[in-house]
């Protein structure tokens, strides 16, 4: 028996990613967010959720893909690894399917600009869906956010 | 019954008792001839005992067993407390507290005690003097104390109430009731005692406990103690008259013999004139009902019953949290309703915050500790310094109910104990010199709190030698804390207070109490850390006093709300000396940085907009500027901003564990309108 695994299913650009769900705390319609000062240019900054200060990332941005515009489908996914509470900003988030662990291959070395340590590997859904899973640790890693700023300095 | 679900309730009382006895005892010690501190102190003692038996831990128990048969001796005048008992009692007691301690970790509070249990123990045999004049009464109340975990066969209360009755004429009787042997609802059998004694009068204690009676957990006899209106000899036939009884002794009591009974069982034997009940069997039972006995009466004793209960601090933290959401979405109803107009809208949401501002209050009050909470350990500690040094000390408490932050009072324990050990150690001088300075045998040391603005102050001073501001200042140039050259430039206060610096200690010699000159450095930081600051003044010969202050609550505090362009930040009002409007001609450059004259000093000037990219304000198309002057210790600096919003009371927020150590930014706060507001960290701003 292989083991199901519920994936909430998100757009950036024109690529569709997946974070499973129970790292996934809220999805968030766009809310003000407050800049941060001396920060990467990918940390948007942070907002308000229900209480609690929330940084809040551009996923396109910490894979220096090219930012989108903000629409309306866009959303803030909150997601919780290692007791860090950080908000995705995603071009949409409509989606929650079931896919098989089996399915998932390891990613090829260079998938659309994104290293491979960020992935956790490719799922085929159907013929013509690709959904990348996200290595959720190495895109929150604090080392090479203070490896990112020495170069922007 | 699973233990660990009353764990945590055992090290919460317990913790309570224990600092109630030290409490009590340090009392004592200044009022040795005060027997309601005793009895104080005994009550403590017993139900930290009783607590302990039932959790099982043995240890505690017993060493607390010993401590209560001291205290029984001299609660009952048989023994006179003197230094020798108040040190060993004082030993147990922090015996009893490393136990609790070990409970703590999750160990299972056992420890070596023989030690002290043989010091408690001779002092209730009297032989720890020799040929004292108590040798003998404590001796013969030796036995009874030691085997009596039954206590007297009444305590306190119920002889008291025996005796009222004796005294207003009624009649007082001790039955000792056996049922036939073939009896086989003894429990029912007794009841019907029970029903009989209750019905001519009131029963008012019995042995084993009614519990047991109930459980059928006797052999075959229980004694009683009642009072009655009846005659002994119908109280006889009565109770004769109920089935598989097969005996039935009563006996009137007077005064004389009341008073024999509630001090000592072994006597009771003899003054009543009837047989102890059958001990082997009735020994168990008896335990547990003398001690739930004796607990009742405890808490009656106690004044101050429970008003509290304990809350866990994230609850605390939760409802702060979902209280600064209502804050949100009042500001949105206010506006809400201004639009709408409608009166009763209007009028509903006006109570509303109203409403909602009281309960603020409440929700920030109840962080808040008295100061005592971490004071209330100092006296025992000062008490046992000076006896170790030898010297005469007495330690003034005031302001002890000052509140502060839960989290700040679980902090500034430490720094306070290394001052206070400082001030003991280094500060008073020994007897002879203080007789030699003409002072008086004994050294003082105040230790004070006190609420001033938005700070706490905390102060410890003594009436010692002072600070030596020349050894100070040699030793900081050896150490190269100061250069040399920049020496005479130093005033006293400014000397002095470099004993907080690193690596500097004047005691020449290495104490075990302090001196291995880690100590000040390490107070400084930890207070700094906790945002606040430790400054010193000595005179020498006189004096010295430390004087801490801290900020009321890490939660929460009063800034200044400041904008820069479209974006909000905070500045702590703490940090802030000043406001005030600048022409832009008035600027000065000093090598080509800019700099402000301000009360007669030349202090920089820094554009926070500039500092912090600011997307949407630039303050140079501006012909005058809004500054405000910070300063950190005694460094000034001035900010330049956009726009005042006003002062206001924030809510302290942390960034996340994603994003730590972002220069210039403490924290964040939510304003009224739901938007995140960053604090500027002015310590940062200032190098």
């Amino acid at each position: 028996m292989s083991e199901e695994l519920k994936v909430i299913v998100f757009g950036i650009a024109n690529e569709e990613y997946g974070i499973e769900v129970d790292k996934v705390r809220t999805i968030e319609r766009m809310m003000p967010i407050t800049r941060v000062p001396k920060t990467p240019s990918f940390i948007k900054g942070v907002i308000n959720l229900r209480g609690v200060v929330v940084p809040v990332l551009n996923l396109s941005g910490r894979f220096s893909l090219a930012e989108t515009e903000v629409t309306e489908h866009t959303r803030i996914i909150v997601v919780a690894v290692n007791e860090m509470e950080v908000g995705f900003i995603v071009d949409s988030a409509n989606d929650v399917i079931d896919i098989d662990r089996d399915i998932i291959d390891t990613p090829p070395e260079i998938v659309g600009g994104i290293q491979a340590k960020y992935l956790d590997g490719i799922a085929k859904i159907g013929d013509d869906r690709l959904l990348i899973m996200l290595n959720l640790s190495e895109v929150l890693n604090k080392s090479e956010i203070v490896q990112l700023e020495q170069l922007e300095v | 019954m699973d233990m660990n679900a009353y764990l945590s309730m055992f090290i919460d009382e317990s913790n309570d008792h224990l600092q109630a006895l030290n409490d009590n005892l340090m009392r004592l010690e200044s009022a040795p001839e005060d027997i309601s501190i005793v009895q104080d102190i005994f009550r403590s003692a017993h139900t930290l005992k009783g607590m302990s038996a039932t959790m099982g831990f043995e240890d505690l128990a017993s060493l607390t067993h010993e401590m209560e048969n001291v205290l029984d001796l001299v609660r009952n005048d048989k023994l006179k407390m003197d230094s020798f008992i108040f040190d060993t009692l004082f030993k147990g007691l922090d015996a009893l507290e490393s136990m609790v301690e070990d409970v703590i970790q999750g160990g299972t509070g056992k420890a070596d005690v023989t030690h002290i249990v043989k010091d408690l123990s001779n002092i209730v045999k009297g032989d720890y003097k020799n040929g004292s004049a108590d040798t003998a009464s404590a001796a013969a109340t030796t036995n009874t104390a030691s085997d009596n975990d039954k206590g007297g066969l009444l305590d306190q209360y119920q002889s008291s109430v025996l005796k009222q009755s004796i005294e207003s004429g009624l009649q007082v009787f001790y039955i000792k009731v056996t049922l036939t042997e073939s009896c086989v609802l003894k429990a029912a059998r007794s009841y019907m005692v029970f029903d009989v004694l209750e019905s001519t009068g009131e029963v008012i204690k019995s042995e084993p406990a009614v519990e047991d009676l109930e459980q059928e957990k006797f052999d075959r006899s229980f004694t009683v103690f009642t009072i009655s209106s009846v005659s002994p000899e119908e109280l006889t036939t009565k109770i004769s008259s109920i089935s598989e009884i097969e005996t039935v002794e009563v006996l009137p009591l007077d005064e004389e013999s009341l008073a024999s009974l509630s001090s000592a069982s072994t006597q009771v034997a003899v003054a009543v004139e009837a047989p102890t009940p059958s001990a082997k069997t009735n020994e168990k039972a008896e335990d547990k009902s003398v001690g739930e006995q004796k607990k009742a009466p405890a808490k009656n004793g106690a004044p101050v019953a429970n008003r509290t209960i304990r809350v866990d601090i994230d609850r605390l933290d939760a409802l702060m949290n979902l209280f600064s959401e209502m804050l949100i979405d009042r500001v949105r109803l206010e506006q809400l309703s201004s639009e709408i107009k409608r009166q009763d809208l209007i009028d509903t949401v006006e109570h509303m915050a109203r409403v909602s501002s009281d309960l603020q209050n409440i929700v920030l009050k109840l962080r808040m500790v008295p100061v005592d909470t971490v004071f209330n350990r100092f006296p025992r500690m000062v008490r046992d310094l000076a006896k170790s040094l030898d010297k005469k000390i007495e330690l003034i408490v005031t302001g002890a109910e000052t509140e502060l932050d839960r989290t700040v009072i679980d902090e500034i324990g430490d720094p306070l104990v290394h001052l206070l050990r400082n001030s003991v150690d280094h500060g008073i001088e020994t007897i002879s010199e203080r007789i030699a300075a003409g002072k008086s045998e004994t050294g003082t040391v105040n230790l004070r709190a006190f609420h001033s603005g938005n700070h706490v102050f905390i102060e410890v001073e003594e009436d010692g030698k002072g600070i030596n501001s020349k050894k100070v200042l040699e030793k900081a140039i050896s150490k190269g804390v100061v250069k040399p050259e920049d020496a005479d430039k130093l005033s006293i206060d400014e000397i002095n207070n470099l004993i907080f610096s690193a690596g500097f200690s004047t005691a020449d010699v290495i104490s075990d109490i302090s001196g291995r000159g880690v100590g000040l450095d390490v107070v400084r930081t930890k207070i700094t850390s906790l945002g606040g600051n430790v400054t010193v003044t000595s005179v020498e010969g006189k004096g010295t006093k430390f004087s801490v202050q801290l900020p009321l609550t890490l939660s929460i505090i009063s800034a200044m709300l400041i904008k820069l362009g479209d974006e909000k930040y905070a500045i702590p009002l703490s940090s802030i000396v000043e406001t005030a409007i600048i022409q832009r001609s008035s600027i000065l450059a000093v090598h080509g940085n800019p700099m402000i004259k301000f009360r007669n000093a030349v202090i920089p000037l820094i554009s926070l907009s500039k500092l912090f990219d600011s997307p949407s304000y630039n303050e140079e198309h501006e012909e005058e500027h809004e500054i405000i002057v910070i300063h950190k210790g005694d460094k000034w600096a001035a900010i330049v901003i956009d726009e005042f919003i006003g002062q206001s009371e924030i809510v302290l927020k942390t960034l996340g564990k994603y994003l730590t150590n972002i220069s210039g930014i403490s924290g964040a706060t939510i304003l009224g309108d739901g938007q995140v507001a960053l604090i500027v960290d002015p310590n940062a701003l200032i190098k």
